[in-house]
C-alpha cells in the first residue's frame, strides 16, 4: 500500500457558508497500480487531489476530519515509515511534492510558464526537489526526462519556448516535469480531457509504459468511462462528495452495484437507445461546394500578407432536409469554421453555400438580415453564449420582435414560454439571468433562442463538449425530439465519436480543412474506408472494447 | 415589455449590474465616500440656502418677503427642482425614473429662464442696515449668514481674520483676503467642484466610449486609423493647454470643462476598444448576429453594458484628476476670477506674507477628501468587478470545486 486515505473530509469557506466538497471518503492506492476517481463536475474530485497534494489555499480549506497517509516504499515488508500528509506544514510538504508526490493537471496550454524554455522549466522542478544537484547534472536528468517522455530531437527542443509545442507535447513536457524527480505518486487531473482523441491515446499510451517502466502508482481523475476503461486497475466513482462505489475495473464499469453508477453508464451516447436511423430521399437542403475559408497570415510593420491559412479548402458538403449530419474532426481541422461560414458568421474566400437555392455568400447585408432567420447556430460554451446583462426573456423576444414574430409583446411572450417548456425549462426562467443557471441549462436557452426565429437549419457546434455525460445525454434526446417536432435539419459539429454514433444520420470527417470520408454513420463508424478515420475510431477509449480481462 | 399580470417580483429580479452595485457599496471605503460625495450635492444644491446674507424669511414694516428666494436664478431652481424630484422618486418603482427627472429639471430650466429676473445690482449691506432702521419686524437668516460675495465692506475691521468671532459675527472657518467668509465660499464652491468633475469626465466619456465602441467593433483599417489620432491626443499636456487657453480667451468654467473632457478621453477609448474586441469574438454576440438583430441593437444592447463597467472604474479617477486640474489651475491664480473655487482659496492661503493656515487646512480638506472619495468610489467598483479580487475566498473555491 502507497497511499490511505481515511474518511478524508474538506470543507472550503465561501464567504458566509462553508461548502463541503469532500464528505468522508477511504480509498488506498498501491504502489504501481492505477486508481481511477470518476465523477462529473462539482463532485469533489479534483478537490481531493488538490486536498491530497496540500494545494488548497491555506485558510479557506480545511479538513475537519479524516487522515491522508504516505508510506515508504524503500522499506520492505509491513514496517514502514508512515507521513500523515494532512498534518504537515507547508514547508514539510513542500519537501513531498515533486519528490513522493506530483501532479499534472487538465489545461496544458496554460499550465506552462511562457517565457521560460521548457528546459529551465524542467530544470528548476529538477532543483526544487534536489538542491544539491548541479546545473550541468540538472540539464542532463531534463534531457533525460524529455526523452522519456518521447519528445522527438529533445536535444534541439529542450531549449525551446512552449509556444512552439502543440497542446500533446506540452502535457508531455508536464509529464517530464513531473516524473524527473521519479515520485512514487502521479497524480494526473483530467490530463487528456482539452486534447483530442488520437493525441490522449498517446498520452495514456505514454503514462502506462512510463508507469511500469518506474513502477510508479496512479491517481486518474477523469469524466471520461472510456478513458477509465482503458487504463484502470480499481476505480472510484464519486458524487456530491463521497465515493458511491469503488472496486475493481470489471466490478465497477461492467457489473455496478449503486444506482448512480448504473445512471451514469447508461447515460453514455453509446448506451443510449438508439433511434433506427431514418434515410430518407428529401431534397436538398444546404448545398456547399468549392467552399473556401482563407485567413490571411500577416507579418511584418506593414502587415504584408505572406500565406494563408487554409481553414476550410475548397470544401464540398450537402445536407437534405430532415437530417442530421455529424461533422467529425480534431482542433484546427477547420470545422467550427466551417459551421460559422454556413450560417454566414464569417465571409467565405471563395465558393458558394447554396440554402435551397440561394447562394448565402453574396447576399446583401439586408437580404441576409431576412435569411438568418432559416439559419441558427448554437455554441459550444455555456458561459460566454448568453448575454450575461438581459434577462431571458428579451434574449428570447428581441429576435422575434426584429423579425416580426408574434403580433405583440405580449404575444411574442407567450411564444417564449412556449419556447422554453419545448426545451424543458421552467417558465420562471423567463425572468431569471444567465448566472442563475447550469451549463446545462443555458444550452437549453441556447437551442431555444435558435429556435425562436423558426429555423430550418440549425449548426450545433459542440454544444455537448463542456457539459457532463448525464446532461449531454439529455441535451442529444432533446435534439432529436425537436428535430422531429420542428422538422429541423441539424448540423452537429463534434468530436466525439460516440455522439455521432447516437445522433447522426450521416457523417463527415474533416481534416485539414477538407473532408476526407462522407456516408452514412453506420458505414463511417464502422467500416471507415479513409485511413485518417480508421486511425480516429482506433484511437477513441470505448468502453465495450475493455471488457474482457484488464491491461 | 408590457405587464402581463405576472407578480411584480419576478420582473426585477436582480441583474448583473444591481449586484454590481451591491457589491460595490459592500465596501466601508465605497460607503463613506459616498456619504461624502451625497453631503457635498447636497451642499451644492441648497447653497443659497445654506449661506446667503439675505434673510431666508422676514417681515419688514409688516409685508412678508423672502429676499433670499427674491434672489435666486434659474440654476437654483432647477437644480432644487431636481434634487428634491429624485429623493421623491428614488424609492418609488416608476418606470423611467431618469427619464422624468431629467425632463422636468429641463422643463424648470426653460421657464425659469424666462420667468425669473434677477435683481442686477444686489446690495448685502442693506439687509444689515435694515434691522438699525428698525424697518424689520422679524427675519430668518441663513446658517451662514454671509453671501459668497459678499466682502463686508461695511464692517472696518475686515481682511483674512482666523476663525473666531468679531463683533459678534461668527466666521467659524475664518474670511478670506477681501474679508468674505471662508465657509460660505466653501459651500457655493463645491458647485464648481462636483460641477467641473462630472462635466468633463462626461464629456471624455461620451467621446471615448463612441470612438473607443467604432474601433473596437469594425477593427482593421478604422481601428488603426483612430489610434493614431488618439496617440496624437494623448500627446497634448492638458495643464499646458489650459494655461495656453486661460492666457489668451476669457477664464470660463465651461471652457475648462470642454478643454479636460476633449483631452482625457484617449484612455476611456483605449479601454472600450480593448473591451469591444474582446467582446465582439464572444459567443452571445455572435449569436445576437446570427439572429440578424440590426447594428445598433449588437452595439448598444449587447456589447456596450459588457463593456462599462471596467471604463466606470477609470471615470470615478478620472473624475478626481479633473477637480485636481481645476484646484491646479486656481491656485496658479489661473481659474475663475471671482466666483469661489477652492483651489484658488488654496491661493490665498501662502499668496499673503503671512501663512493664513484656515486658507489652506479647510478648502485643502474638501479637495482631499473628495477626490478620496472618488477614488475610493473607483477602488471598490473595480474590486466588485474583477473575479480575482472580489471576495476571493468564494472565487478561489469556486475555482476549485469547478475543476472537479
Amino acid at each position: 500500500m502507497l497511499l490511505d486515505v481515511v474518511n478524508l473530509h474538506t470543507t472550503l469557506a465561501t464567504g458566509d457558508t462553508d461548502v463541503q466538497a469532500v464528505r468522508g471518503i477511504d480509498f488506498t492506492i498501491d504502489q504501481g497500480e492505477t486508481f481511477c476517481l470518476v465523477g462529473e463536475s462539482g463532485s469533489g474530485k479534483s478537490v481531493t487531489a488538490l486536498s491530497l497534494m496540500g494545494l488548497l489555499p491555506t485558510g479557506l480549506a480545511r479538513h475537519p476530519h479524516g487522515s491522508v497517509t504516505l508510506m515508504d516504499r524503500a522499506m520492505p515488508g509491513g514496517g514502514s515509515h508512515r507521513t500523515s500528509l494532512l498534518t504537515l506544514d507547508n514547508q514539510a510538504m513542500s519537501s513531498i511534492r515533486g519528490r513522493r508526490m506530483a501532479m499534472i493537471f487538465q489545461e496544458p496550454m496554460s499550465s506552462l510558464n511562457p517565457v521560460y524554455t521548457v528546459g529551465e522549466q524542467i530544470v528548476e522542478a529538477i532543483q526544487l526537489s534536489h538542491p544539491h544537484i548541479s546545473n550541468a547534472e540538472a540539464n542532463v536528468l531534463a534531457l533525460q526526462a524529455l526523452t522519456d517522455v518521447r519528445i522527438d530531437d529533445p536535444e534541439n527542443r529542450i531549449n525551446e519556448y512552449p509556444h512552439r509545442f502543440s497542446g500533446g507535447q506540452r502535457q508531455r513536457v508536464m509529464i517530464a516535469m513531473a516524473l524527473a524527480c521519479k515520485p512514487d505518486l502521479l497524480i494526473a487531473d483530467e490530463p487528456t480531457t482539452a486534447l483530442d482523441v488520437t493525441v490522449q491515446s498517446e498520452i495514456l499510451e505514454l503514462i502506462s509504459q512510463l508507469q511500469i517502466a518506474t513502477n510508479m502508482a496512479v491517481l486518474f481523475i477523469t469524466h471520461d468511462l472510456g478513458v477509465v476503461a482503458q487504463i484502470a486497475d480499481r476505480v472510484a466513482v464519486m458524487r456530491d462528495g463521497l465515493i458511491v462505489e469503488q472496486g475493481s475495473k470489471d466490478e465497477v464499469l461492467f457489473r455496478p452495484q449503486h444506482q448512480y453508477t448504473v445512471e451514469l453508464l447508461s447515460a453514455l451516447p453509446e448506451n443510449l437507445q438508439r433511434l433506427p436511423s431514418t434515410v430518407r430521399s428529401t431534397p436538398l437542403l444546404l448545398d456547399v461546394s468549392g467552399l473556401s475559408v482563407h485567413f490571411p497570415l500577416r507579418r511584418g510593420l506593414l502587415k504584408r500578407t505572406y500565406g494563408y491559412l487554409k481553414a476550410v479548402d475548397n470544401l464540398d458538403l450537402q445536407i437534405r432536409r430532415g437530417e442530421i449530419l455529424a461533422l467529425v474532426g480534431e482542433s484546427g481541422s477547420g470545422k467550427s469554421t466551417l459551421g460559422r461560414a454556413i450560417v454566414r458568421l464569417l465571409k467565405p474566400t471563395s465558393g458558394a453555400v447554396r440554402f435551397n437555392g440561394t447562394d448565402i455568400g453574396t447576399l446583401s447585408a439586408s437580404q441576409l438580415r431576412t435569411q438568418r432567420t432559416d439559419l441558427q447556430i448554437v455554441f459550444q460554451d455555456p458561459l460566454s453564449s448568453l448575454n450575461p446583462r438581459l434577462n431571458i426573456a428579451t434574449t428570447l423576444i428581441e429576435p422575434m420582435k426584429v423579425h416580426g414574430i408574434g403580433e405583440s409583446d405580449i404575444h411574442r411572450e407567450s411564444l417564449a414560454l412556449q419556447l422554453l417548456s419545448d426545451v424543458q425549462m421552467p417558465a420562471d426562467s423567463l425572468w431569471r439571468f444567465p448566472h442563475e443557471f447550469s451549463g446545462g441549462q443555458r444550452q437549453r436557452i441556447g437551442i431555444a433562442r435558435a429556435l425562436a426565429v423558426n429555423p430550418a437549419l440549425v449548426v450545433c457546434d459542440e454544444i455537448t463538449s463542456a457539459l457532463d455525460v448525464s446532461v449531454q445525454s439529455e441535451i442529444l434526446q432533446l435534439l432529436l425530439d425537436l428535430r422531429d417536432r420542428f422538422s429541423l435539419t441539424l448540423l452537429f459539429i463534434t468530436h466525439n465519436i460516440s455522439v455521432v454514433e447516437y445522433i447522426s444520420d450521416t457523417t463527415a470527417v474533416m481534416r485539414h480543412g477538407k473532408l476526407v470520408e462522407v456516408g452514412p454513420t453506420a458505414t463511417v463508424c464502422h467500416a471507415p474506408r479513409h485511413e485518417y478515420t480508421q486511425r480516429l475510431l482506433e484511437a477513441v477509449p470505448r468502453m465495450n472494447n475493455f471488457k474482457v480481462g484488464g491491461s | 415589455m408590457t405587464n402581463t399580470g405576472k407578480p411584480l417580483d419576478q420582473r426585477h429580479r436582480e441583474g448583473p449590474g444591481a449586484a454590481l452595485i451591491r457589491n460595490t457599496f459592500c465596501s466601508v471605503g465605497a460607503k463613506l465616500g459616498t456619504g461624502w460625495l451625497l453631503l457635498l450635492v447636497f451642499t451644492a444644491v441648497f447653497a443659497p440656502l445654506l449661506a446667503n446674507s439675505r434673510p431666508l424669511l422676514g417681515s419688514y414694516n409688516g409685508v412678508l418677503q423672502s429676499p433670499a428666494l427674491a434672489y435666486l436664478s434659474a440654476l437654483d431652481i432647477t437644480l432644487i427642482v431636481a434634487f428634491v424630484l429624485t429623493v421623491a422618486v428614488w424609492r418609488t418603482r416608476l418606470p423611467y425614473k431618469v427619464v422624468i427627472v431629467l425632463c422636468v429639471a429641463a422643463l424648470t430650466w426653460g421657464i425659469s429662464q424666462v420667468l425669473v429676473n434677477v435683481p442686477k445690482l444686489s446690495v448685502y449691506e442693506e439687509h444689515r442696515e435694515q434691522p438699525a432702521l428698525s424697518m424689520t419686524d422679524w427675519e430668518v437668516l441663513a446658517p451662514i449668514p454671509y453671501s459668497a460675495k459678499d466682502y463686508l465692506r461695511d464692517y472696518g475691521d475686515t481682511g483674512l481674520q482666523a476663525p473666531g468671532f468679531y463683533d459678534g459675527r461668527a466666521h467659524y472657518l475664518g474670511t478670506t483676503e477681501n474679508g468674505a467668509d471662508l465657509l460660505s465660499r466653501m459651500i457655493h464652491a463645491t458647485r464648481l467642484a462636483l460641477g467641473i468633475g462630472l462635466l468633463a469626465t462626461g464629456i471624455a466619456l461620451f467621446i471615448g466610449v463612441l470612438i473607443g465602441g467604432v474601433m473596437g467593433y469594425f477593427a482593421g483599417i478604422i481601428d488603426m486609423l483612430c489610434m493614431r489620432v488618439i496617440e496624437i491626443f494623448e500627446a497634448i499636456p492638458t495643464l499646458f493647454l489650459l494655461l495656453t487657453f486661460v492666457a489668451f480667451f476669457d477664464r470660463s468654467l465651461y471652457v475648462m470643462m470642454v478643454i479636460i473632457g476633449l483631452t482625457s478621453w484617449p484612455g476611456y477609448a483605449r479601454y472600450v476598444r480593448a473591451e469591444f474586441l474582446r467582446l465582439r469574438q464572444q459567443e452571445f454576440v455572435q449569436a445576437a448576429v446570427a439572429s440578424g438583430l440590426p447594428l445598433g441593437s449588437i452595439l448598444f444592447r449587447h456589447i456596450l453594458p459588457n463593456a462599462v463597467a471596467p471604463v466606470l472604474v477609470a471615470a470615478s479617477f478620472g473624475v478626481a484628476s479633473a477637480i485636481l486640474a481645476e484646484a491646479t489651475l486656481s491656485f496658479l491664480g489661473l481659474g475663475l476670477v471671482d466666483d469661489p473655487s477652492w483651489g484658488q482659496m488654496l491661493n490665498q492661503a501662502v499668496r499673503s506674507s503671512t501663512f493664513n493656515w484656515w486658507m489652506a487646512l479647510f478648502p485643502g480638506g474638501a479637495i482631499f477628501l473628495t477626490v478620496f472619495s472618488y477614488n475610493l468610489i473607483g477602488e471598490a467598483l473595480r474590486d466588485a468587478l474583477d473575479p480575482l479580487s472580489r471576495s476571493s475566498n468564494a472565487k478561489k473555491v469556486d475555482t476549485a470545486v469547478g475543476a472537479s
